[in-house]
């Protein structure tokens, strides 16, 4: 079966260089035959990787530990469903998985646009398929999940207990299809290029895919995010971890274009621009997986040990090289054909949002690589964490916050001064209101205070546009509820009204880590049963430490009866999980979620004495960080199924 | 609707500001320490959120000094001598490790520079191409019979244009 499977890789390999070949035959001559043996091609690459994945599947499922994989990331005490799930806890596994997706997009990709005999999508493929080729190549030849232990060892060396949680079932698959998603946009950009076309149809084309994956991406990230909360028991969601970061710059990236293409669909300005950010966005995908496999972020010297860090490398260099000089190339098509009226207008915070997104995104580059830099140029290792990020992209971050306010209320071309006073003065009144309130309550950092501000602000002006809206309509709709009116308004304009709804998802998460990350509150002791730790307004009372078994882990938990303002609240189990295979010692957090606060607690150990250390953190807002996202997806949902706009600028086309 | 506008703003302001208002209290002194610390075993988390062994360990020193009076930059400076730089969640401001704070925020204000001198070099071609007597040349007219740069200029924007629009037509009727 491994012998099936390297054939199955290695014949994708060959596809994948026949479909760039055969396309790019096809395109120079224009003759259709090569054309239609490319489009094929990239189909058969997609049947193969899943071939592939179905065989590596079948060896975890099996424990056949004949497979280096399989003993490297499996045991036989290990649960079927997570055994299923190691296929993306080590690196051959998720770059299967990587290719799998990538072939799924190039198969859904024809068949989206089979109808369309424009040569210009066989373009598109042809690009996508040379990324095949990568990834093929990289999995056929560099790192085969294939690989055969000459001695096949009795068991497996486990999966690495922090991947053992459901959250990690869903998280890298979600992930990676935002990720891998952004190689379509980039490919319709590469495409524009290579075979010089103007227009603007295929903006809105790639604006929808673009879409599509900032939607996944930011899920992938959020359930990141949740997975971290009750999986490594630190008390927070987001620690600024080089893989956290890795997956946060494309997504930040994506952001900047997704405002910026707008732009050049209304004004046709900032071509160059747009589609250096699409190549950007790509770039830092890859990036990102070259990030958290190749092993350089843990040491400058590991780089050397690794094997794929080189090729990952290589192919940023070669493929952004490429699209530099291709942009450069087709300068000319790139030209702006339009010209600003004003510069407060929205084509000018639009501008500066963008600025704003590349500054944040360089800015956790910097911080995520120097020390990788750093430790070269010094010989010192260094660190960039939490406490750097905090004070750096924070600021930036708050900025942002701001402009998601000013841009969508200033009018296109020029904002003049009667539609600032009309969209502004009320906005900034209840900010300030809002901070002058919170000032007496012991809010006293200047970030607190901005973000406050900015989220009130930016609320306000997302409700102001709402009501302007229904308004324009209440003629139609008198008789019609609100909520109806809203829906009706939504529905005519969801593109518009889907990226409000994306706004306000970002507020509430923006409150939300104002209040989990400023007034969190923590307390620890050792305690013995009956003993009690008071943290807020919570008592957290040990009522007993049992030990029992679990199918590959022995788990001791610590049992805590939970009072509010002396009511009780429930029963808490917190547990300190010891894997078997590992010895690695992994937290299991106990929760006491309300929509205001979240009480997180810790068993820490039990000491020698016999006391249980427990750590309780009181977490206010967290759960609007999950509600924000949530209100996020639905914005993007939204926006996503603006079709028909699509369809009558189709049909309004001569 | 302005008064419904005005009465869900001010409910959003209030609700907003009481939250944060019900739990804003100091933290402890040694909170403000270990959370700018990184724990130097394998697990890597800001020290205080770790519960690892080391981790434990070193909160315990934080904790030590405080009671024995120590300064922030003592207690901080003896966990350095001993884990070595790698504990500072964030790196020293001084030396090659001064780009990594300045480079950011030089780059925002270069980014931001960038930007307003590019939009002021459009608003202003924007203002020629509609200034007084170019009228005719904006709205579509033969700009060739108007002598001066601006003019063949424009020329040359309406050429390219017109070019472009019937490129795209062809290839829409194909």
């Amino acid at each position: 079966m491994s012998e099936l499977g390297r054939l199955a890789l290695l014949l994708g390999f060959v596809c994948s260089l026949f479909a760039v070949g055969s396309i790019a035959w096809g395109l120079r001559t224009g003759l259709s035959g090569p054309l239609r043996s490319g489009r094929r091609a990239v189909w058969t690459v997609c049947a193969l990787a899943l071939l592939a994945l179905i065989l590596l599947e079948r060896a975890l499922l099996a424990r056949d530990m004949s497979y280096r994989y399989v003993a490297e990331h499996t045991s036989r005490d290990l649960p079927l469903h997570y055994a299923f799930t190691a296929l993306w806890a080590g690196q051959e596994g998720s770059l299967l998985l990587w290719l799998l997706i990538l072939s799924a997009y190039g198969a859904v990709f024809l068949f989206a646009y089979r109808k369309r005999l424009d040569p210009f999508y066989d373009a598109v493929a042809m690009v996508i398929a040379t990324v095949m080729v990568f990834f093929t190549g990289l999995l056929t030849f560099v790192c085969s999940p294939f690989r055969i232990l000459a001695t096949p060892p009795p068991d497996g060396m486990g999966l690495n207990p922090l991947l053992q949680d459901p959250g990690m079932m869903i998280h890298p698959p979600i992930l990676y299809t935002g990720y891998v998603g952004f190689v379509v946009p980039f490919a319709f950009a590469m495409a524009v290029l290579l075979l010089n076309r103007s227009g603007t149809r295929w903006i809105e084309e790639v604006r929808r895919w673009t879409l599509f994956c900032w939607g996944f991406l930011a899920v992938g990230i959020l359930l990141g995010a949740r997975w971290a909360y009750i999986e490594l028991g630190w008390g927070g969601y987001w620690g600024w971890d080089p893989v956290e970061n890795a997956s946060l710059m494309p997504w930040l990236v994506g952001t900047g274009f997704l405002h910026s293409v707008m732009i050049e669909q209304r004004r046709g300005m900032l071509k160059t621009w747009n589609i250096a950010l699409i190549a950007l966005t790509f770039e830092l995908s890859i990036f990102g997986t070259f990030l958290t496999r190749s092993g350089v972020l843990t040491s400058v010297h590991s780089f050397a040990e690794s094997n794929i860090g080189p090729w990952f490398l290589g192919f940023i260099l070669i493929s952004g090289t490429a699209a530099t000089a291709l942009i450069l190339y087709r300068k000319a098509l790139l030209e702006s054909e339009n010209r600003m009226d004003a510069m407060v207008s929205r084509e000018g915070s639009f501008l500066f949002n963008n600025v704003l997104f590349v500054a944040l995104t360089f800015a956790t580059f910097l911080g995520t690589t120097f020390p990788v830099l750093s430790e070269a140029v010094t010989g010192t290792k260094i660190s960039v964490s939490a406490p750097f990020f905090n004070r750096v992209n924070v600021p930036i971050a708050l900025a942002l916050l701001l402009l998601t306010g000013a841009g969508p209320v200033l009018s296109w071309k020029r904002a003049t001064a009667s539609v600032l006073k009309r969209n502004f003065v009320l906005p900034t009144f209840l900010g300030i209101l809002a901070v002058l309130i919170a000032l007496p309550f012991g809010v006293t950092g200047v970030y607190s205070l901005v973000c406050i501000f900015g989220a009130v602000f930016v609320i306000t002006t997302i409700v102001m546009e709402f009501a302007r809206g229904i308004q324009a309509r209440r003629s139609a709709e008198a008789a019609a509820g609100l909520p109806v009116q809203v829906a009706h308004l939504v529905q005519k304009n969801k593109r518009r009204y889907g990226g409000y709804i994306v706004h306000a998802g970002i507020v509430v998460l923006f409150v939300g880590v104002l209040g989990s990350s400023v007034f969190q509150k923590e307390a620890h002791a050792p305690l013995r049963n009956g003993q009690a730790l008071q943290v807020g307004p919570y008592t957290l009372t040990l009522r007993g430490v049992t030990e029992r078994q679990k199918q590959n882990a022995s788990l001791t938990t610590a049992i805590l009866d939970v009072q509010r303002g002396g009511k009780f609240v429930g029963t808490e189990h917190a547990s300190k999980a010891l894997y078997t295979k590992s010895q690695q010692p992994m937290t299991e957090v106990a929760l006491h979620s309300t929509p205001m606060e979240d009480l997180y607690m810790i068993l820490g150990g039990v000491n020698e004495d016999g006391s249980a250390s427990i750590q309780a953190y009181i977490n206010p807002l967290v759960s609007f960080v999950w509600v924000g996202g949530l209100i996020m997806v639905l914005g993007t949902i939204i926006a996503l199924s603006d079709k028909m706009r699509l369809r009558r600028e189709e049909k309004s086309a001569p | 609707m302005s008064r419904l506008l005005s009465a869900i703003a001010l409910s959003l302001v209030l609700s907003l500001s009481a939250v944060p208002a019900a739990v804003a209290k100091p933290r402890d002194p040694a909170h403000a320490i270990t959370s700018q610390l990184i724990c130097p075993c394998s697990c890597g988390e800001v020290l205080s959120g770790c519960t690892c062994e080391t981790g434990k360990s070193m909160q315990g020193t934080v904790e030590n000094g405080i009671k024995q009076g120590k300064s922030k930059d003592q207690i901080v400076g003896a966990l350095v001598a001993q884990y070595g730089e790698v504990i500072r969640g964030a790196p020293k401001a001084e030396g090659f490790n001064l780009i990594v704070w300045v480079a950011p925020f030089a780059a925002t204000l270069a980014g931001f520079g960038i930007a307003f001198l590019i939009l002021q070099r459009m608003v202003r071609r924007r203002a020629a191409l509609t200034a007084p007597g170019l009228e005719g040349v904006a709205a579509g007219g033969r700009a060739g019979t108007r002598a001066g740069p601006s003019g063949r200029a424009l020329q040359a924007d309406l050429d390219a244009l017109r070019a472009r629009a019937e490129a795209e037509l062809r290839q829409l009727r194909r």
